[in-house]
């Protein structure tokens, strides 16, 4: 019996470390790539310790203007979506009951319709109704009026769901007594329903900001020249990346964090205040053996050295040591590459003039390899491939593909086939080969 | 307030300015948000893709092209039926429905957990972690799927450097990543309902049943899941539809070769600019889930009203 709970214990606590792995995993490992110096977001070549991306994130423009479309949207999506959920919640309460099925279905199917599908339907519609009103309607196309529309539509659901589990527990007696001693309904609603109403309204708000922030199904049809950030960000990720994003990505955990916490420890503390818990002795009450307010603590002191150290710390040292290090690794095994294709040649190409020739070439067509800069030019085209970001140093890294640089040299000649090294007496072609080598 | 009323009765008891105003409300969101734009979809989906100057003209007729060419594929075509996006849809589909079961799976034990324990700091904790990443938006969760899975990924380069493989596996053409981005996307829509059911179940019918002799499975089998199910159908319903209406995972993690059904749909709007032709596939793709959706809960005799409960 006892080995059996103890195994029972075991597995649960297994199957809590797989499921928060699942769930957090991917969140911290997109936090670590927001301090890799690595220009494609990655952990494992690990470069340098940089905040460089955050710097690189309220620089960016897009994001910038994607941040501040979000936030219209969002507050028109707020206003219009809570005050239709309570509307609708208030209706729901008092429906004829034959009616109330079919009504509960129709107002929870947005939840349930695919927001794409939703997306293309306010689309659609309003642009007909544009076309009726001809152009002295022109703001009826005008994204963010359908974006709030259409994020209203499903949202305004999940604000009615709050508000109607909000409602079950008030006390239509109250309203009764308030319209009894001579107050107008509209009196009765502002003083009795809403002061009532106003926590639901509270969470209602936050969500719906949230869904609203967050939403891209919906908002991929109807933003029109009005990007939101979600906008900006899924095109980013699908057209060349830097780790910005992960730093965004940080700053948003911190704060969601930050925020959870103060709730609980706010919670708590009116909790001890309202005397359900006793604070032990010797401790201030604020810091009573409560983890969230320890971690809260933590968090601040972590946030405060990282901002304190970013002033001061700067990883050039190190990327300047990285990328020596890395072009040490290049010309070994370039060199390596060389001493074998000699080797080769050796057999093959029988006269010895073109030899050196041939070795002038080699250097030419790795030279731009050696390029600082064109290492970076490689690593952006490679992160700018949407459907292959593999890696972005990979391909410069990978000796076949030395040889493919070293192949097309020679290919690239059709005009003297005579000898595969031809091309290499061009006058031109020399000086191209020292131009790069100059960088 | 539960009498019998209608809508003179609805006025006397709000006042005709409030009664006007919640009236005003809800019409607007069903009429205009809802029905119409709806309706207006699918009415463009029978139409044929003009140029502006002929809409409303002798040639704006309706028509089954459409959805012929999604089964059919386009007139003249050689093949019998247009395979490719058929393929794509019935796809579509079955993952869905297989992120849906893989999600209940995985989520059923936390939410049993969650909510037959007391409110421990612990618990509290464990709901505060579930929530943070909700909080993010769904592209970075999904990109965040990305660095994991993709070549020069974690989870490549820590087996590459264990030595258990020497070339990258590509997760993100055998779909793997697209599947755990999508279970990860909605993951909480179907642990909340049933945790706030099963947080409603007496525990003191858990104990008598397990002190009649019950086992371990024929507790969870007869007393827990019943009572749950409004709370699983919900969970289920939300997933499976989201899921086959997601379109940021399947463009951030889909394969090069696979596509998801709303892409194809968003590639009709964005890339083609027919927008009748992407309104055809919205429709099949929002009449086919509800169905779908409908059959289920006749199966598992479920109520609409059971719905985000």
């Amino acid at each position: 019996m006892r080995s059996n709970i103890l195994f029972g214990r075991i597995a649960l606590a297994v199957y809590l470390v797989i499921f928060f792995g699942y769930l957090l995993g991917p969140l911290v490992v997109m936090g670590i790539t927001a301090f890799n110096s690595a220009s494609f977001p990655s952990v494992t070549p690990w470069q340098c310790f940089t905040y460089e991306w955050f710097g690189a994130l309220f620089q960016d423009e897009r994001i910038l203007n994607g941040i501040r479309n979000s936030f219209i949207v969002g507050i028109g999506t707020v206003i219009l979506s809570v005050s239709i959920g309570l509307a609708a919640s208030l209706v729901l309460t008092q429906i004829w009951p034959r009616f109330r099925g079919t009504y509960y279905t129709i107002i929870i199917a947005p939840i349930l319709i695919p927001g794409v599908v939703l997306g293309i339907s306010t689309l659609v519609f309003w642009r007909r109704v544009s076309d009726m009103f001809g152009d002295s309607a022109n703001f009826l196309n005008n994204g963010i009026f359908l974006t709030i529309l259409g994020q209203s539509t499903f949202i305004a659901s999940y604000c009615m769901l709050v508000f109607v589990a909000r409602l079950q527990r008030f006390d239509p007696g109250l309203t009764e007594a308030a319209l009894d001693l001579g107050a107008t309904h509209t009196q009765a609603f502002r003083k009795i329903l809403l002061p009532f109403m106003r926590p639901a309204i509270a969470s209602a708000a936050v969500l719906a900001f949230l869904a609203s922030f967050e939403n891209y199904n919906t908002t991929t049809f109807t933003f029109g020249s009005y990007p939101t950030l979600t906008i900006e960000l899924s095109q980013m990720v699908r057209y060349g990346i830097n780790p910005s994003i992960s730093a965004l990505a940080v700053i948003i955990v911190a704060i969601t964090v930050f925020v959870a916490l103060a709730v609980e420890v706010y919670r708590r503390r009116s909790k001890v205040k309202a005397g359900e818990i006793k604070p032990r002795k010797g401790l201030p009450a604020w810091l009573f053996g409560n983890v969230a307010t320890i971690l809260l603590v933590l968090l601040s002191f972590v946030v405060i050295a990282m901002i304190y150290t970013a002033q001061s710390y700067s990883p050039q040292q190190c990327k300047f040591d990285y990328r020596e290090a890395r072009q040490i690794e290049i010309q070994n095994k370039i060199d390596a590459l060389r001493a074998e294709r000699a080797a080769q040649q050796g057999a093959v190409v029988e006269s010895t003039p073109q030899e050196p020739a041939a070795q002038g070439a080699g250097a030419g067509a790795f030279g731009n390899v050696f390029a600082p800069n064109n290492l970076e030019d490689a690593a952006g085209q490679g992160s700018e491939a949407p459907a292959a970001p593999a890696s972005p140093f990979g391909n410069v890294f990978a000796p076949s593909n030395l040889e493919d640089a070293a192949g097309t040299g020679t290919e690239e000649a059709p005009a003297a086939p005579a000898s595969p090294f031809g091309n290499v007496f061009a006058p031109t072609n020399l000086e191209g080969a020292s131009g790069t080598d100059g960088n | 307030m539960k009498k019998p009323m209608i809508f003179s009765g609805f006025f006397k008891n709000n006042g005709a300015v409030m009664g006007g105003i919640l009236m005003f409300l809800v019409a607007f969101w069903i009429i205009v948000l809802i029905l119409l734009p709806q309706l207006s979809m699918l009415d463009f989906s029978f139409r044929y893709n003009l140029p502006p100057a002929d809409v409303g003209g002798p040639k704006d007729v309706y028509t089954l092209r459409n959805y012929k060419f999604l089964i059919f594929g386009p007139e003249g075509a050689t093949g019998n039926y247009n395979t490719v996006d058929l393929m794509v849809f019935v796809r579509t589909i079955l993952a869905a429905m297989a992120v849906t079961v893989m999600n209940l799976i995985l989520c059923y034990p936390l939410a049993y957990y969650l909510g037959q324990s007391k409110g421990t700091g612990f618990i509290r904790l464990l709901v505060v972690m579930l929530v943070v990443p909700y909080w993010i938006n769904e592209i970075l969760r999904a990109f965040a799927l990305r660095i994991i899975f993709g070549d020069i990924g974690v989870i490549n380069g820590l087996m590459m450097q264990i030595g258990l493989i020497d070339q990258p596996y590509d997760f993100i053409n055998a779909d793997i990543a697209l599947y755990a981005g999508l279970g990860y996307a909605y993951i909480l829509l179907m642990l909340f309902p049933m945790y706030n059911v099963i947080e409603s179940l007496d525990r003191n019918q858990i104990e008598a049943a397990r002190d009649m002799g019950a086992s371990w499975v024929r507790i969870h089998r007869r007393v827990v899941i019943p009572h749950a199910k409004p709370g699983i159908a919900s969970g289920m319903t939300m997933v499976f539809m989201l899921s086959a209406g997601a379109l940021a995972a399947p463009q951030v993690l889909g394969g090069t070769s696979s596509l998801w059904f709303t892409q194809l749909v968003y590639q009709w709007f964005n890339d083609t600019l027919n927008w009748q032709q992407g309104a055809a596939y919205a429709i099949v793709l929002l009449v086919a889930s509800i169905a779908i959706v409908l059959t289920f809960m006749k199966i598992f005799k479920v109520n609409m009203g059971d719905i985000g409960k």
